[in-house]
């Protein structure tokens, strides 16, 4: 079936919550979530007896040899219906997949437009825990997957995105100087967010620059940092949306992407992330009615690794593959600057913390429903928000004016 | 027993020794455990043989093999491991300053490998030219096979010397 979505435009968000994002968050997760939960409902103007539906992506994305544990260490749908008090659970569902937010999101707009649940209440909530490095792993054996990669001493996150972007930068000729701008401006809108890990701390391209490598070309800084936090969002019908306090915003579209290529584990070729990104931004435009970059007054790209800026710029179609770097390089997404692309406002994960594509989709609402306080940027109608890699992960269209 | 139990009992039976520890690494590398589909993959290794997934059906090579054929879609793809000639490019790099895996002595550079048979086949592992080594995309490369303990080999790259 090709063409706009039959529910683009007919589910909105209506309420939202955001915990302090910390190290170490001085409570449980589960504590945290059902906290955050409660107020999402309460922000909504609802009561949690008229919330029948929950969805999450409870993915726990580190290659540590952490336990993984519902109200611990993630928290799956249906611990949050069990734990919020008072709801009626008629629906719950847990996306699983690295793509996480844009999963999540698909989940609650076909549980509304299908009529499985009235009221959805969608959270993240993301867990750093206690002793040991986040991705440090002592494993003495390499069975299954891991067969073909740990025993050459490659895990892990970092030498994966590290040579995703070294294939980059050499077939490009992009620099360390352009990377710095990419983390300047996350660190810069990052230090305004009240709820940030990096509140009231900005980086400069100095302190950039002379940071070491971890695996080169990738430094420290190149990495959202491990955290507690939780963000909660309320999700209805076009209909009932009217009647809330807060001004909706609809969910025109989505669309996920998928690795073209069998790869070992954490093998992400940069041809593979350039083919599916091209591929799921066309499906975006075809499924949220937008008809193309131009249309979209707020494009929030994802962060998670610095690279993946260029690599949503270029997907989104703001530049020619390989260009994003000299567009950042020659302030392309300085929000500072009255004409740039503002593709970087929420902080992202660089400016936030390890908050998995939630400041993309918690920007796309504030702007839309015109509550980002000192933060609001004039009057924009549409937005999207990238999540994860390309190859794996997704993008949500909204707007607040639906067409 | 199978393959795999066997090769749980040999790295059990190493625990505490020394086997797959480089020079001032206090512990020992994650070793690969063969099972039934990789266990010809990881004997080729120990001979110091780089042997390759192939379709039964479509002839083409995959790495690692699939539960089905990724490039014919065969659900029987009867896949067998055929050597290969060693040889590829380097398509990207990384130098590791911070190994998140015991028993790697840094910094170390792995290298992404197209390996010559087939486009977009490619193979991750240490190149063993030492840190300072370099490489650029398209250096031409070939295999060479680390041993990290005893009958298990890993095979790792060397930058080929030009023609």
């Amino acid at each position: 079936m090709s063409g706009r979505m039959r529910s683009s435009n007919q589910v909105a968000i209506v309420g939202f919550a955001h915990s302090q994002v910390q190290r170490h968050a001085p409570r449980s997760l589960g504590a945290l979530a059902v906290e955050t939960g409660r107020r999402a409902v309460e922000d909504a103007g609802l009561r949690t007896a008229d919330i029948d539906g929950f969805v999450t992506a409870a993915l726990f994305p580190t290659s540590g040899a952490h336990a993984v544990e519902d109200g611990t260490s993630i928290v799956s749908a249906q611990w949050m219906a069990a734990h919020l008090g008072g709801a009626d659970a008629r629906y719950t569902a847990n996306f699983d997949g690295v793509g996480a937010l844009t999963g999540a999101v698909a989940l609650a707009v076909n549980a509304v437009a299908s009529g499985a649940a009235d009221h959805v209440l969608m959270h993240r909530a993301l867990h750093n825990p206690r002793g040991g490095r986040y991705h440090d792993n002592p494993m003495r054996t390499a069975p299954g997957p891991l067969q073909w990669t740990a025993p050459q001493g490659f895990f892990g996150p970092l030498q994966m995105i590290a040579l995703t972007y070294q294939e980059y930068a050499q077939r490009y000729g992009a620099t360390r100087e352009s990377l710095a701008q990419v983390l300047v401006e996350a660190r810069r809108n990052g230090s305004r967010i009240p709820w940030s890990y990096w509140y009231g701390r900005p980086l400069s391209a100095e302190e950039y620059l002379a940071a070491p490598f971890i695996c080169d070309p990738i430094c420290r800084y190149d990495c959202d940092i491990p955290v507690d936090g939780v963000a909660t969002f309320v999700l209805t019908s076009a209909e009932r949306a009217a009647d809330l306090p807060h001004r909706p915003v609809y969910v025109a579209g989505y669309a996920g992407g998928l690795p073209p290529r069998r790869r070992v584990q954490a093998h992400w070729p940069l041809d593979d992330l350039q083919e599916a990104g091209g591929l799921l931004v066309r499906r975006l435009w075809e499924r949220s009615g937008l008809a193309g970059p131009a249309e979209v007054d707020l494009p929030q790209v994802y962060d998670g690794f610095s690279p993946f800026v260029y690599l949503w710029l270029e997907a989104l179609g703001y530049c020619q593959p390989g260009e994003a770097h000299r567009f950042v390089a020659a302030g392309g997404i300085d929000s500072g600057r009255p004409d740039a692309l503002p593709a970087l406002t929420s902080g992202g994960a660089l400016g936030n913390g390890r908050m998995h594509g939630v400041p993309q989709m918690v920007e796309c609402y504030l702007q839309l429903s015109g509550r980002a306080g000192d933060r609001q940027r004039g009057t924009p109608t549409t937005a999207v928000a990238c999540h994860s890699s390309p190859h794996y992960g997704g993008a949500v269209a909204y707007t607040n004016t639906p067409f | 027993m199978t393959t795999s139990d066997t090769t749980e009992a040999r790295t059990a039976g190493r625990a505490g020794e020394a086997a797959g520890t480089e020079p001032g690494s206090p512990r020992p590398r994650p070793v690969p455990v063969p099972d039934e589909t990789s266990a010809p993959y990881w004997a080729a290794a120990a001979r110091h043989e780089l042997v390759i997934a192939r379709c039964a059906r479509c002839r083409m090579f995959t790495h690692p093999p699939d539960l089905t054929c990724p490039h014919c879609g065969s659900t029987d793809p009867g896949f067998t491991f055929e050597p290969v000639s060693g040889r590829g490019v380097v398509r990207s790099w990384t130098v590791v300053h911070q190994s998140f895996l015991p028993g790697f002595e840094v910094p170390f550079v792995l290298v992404d490998v197209e390996l010559a048979e087939q486009p977009e086949l490619r193979l991750i592992g240490r190149l063993l030219d030492g840190p300072g080594a370099g490489p650029r995309l398209g250096d031409p490369v070939t295999v060479a096979f680390e041993d990290v303990a005893a009958d298990v080999a890993v095979p790792a790259f060397r930058l080929a010397v030009a023609a």
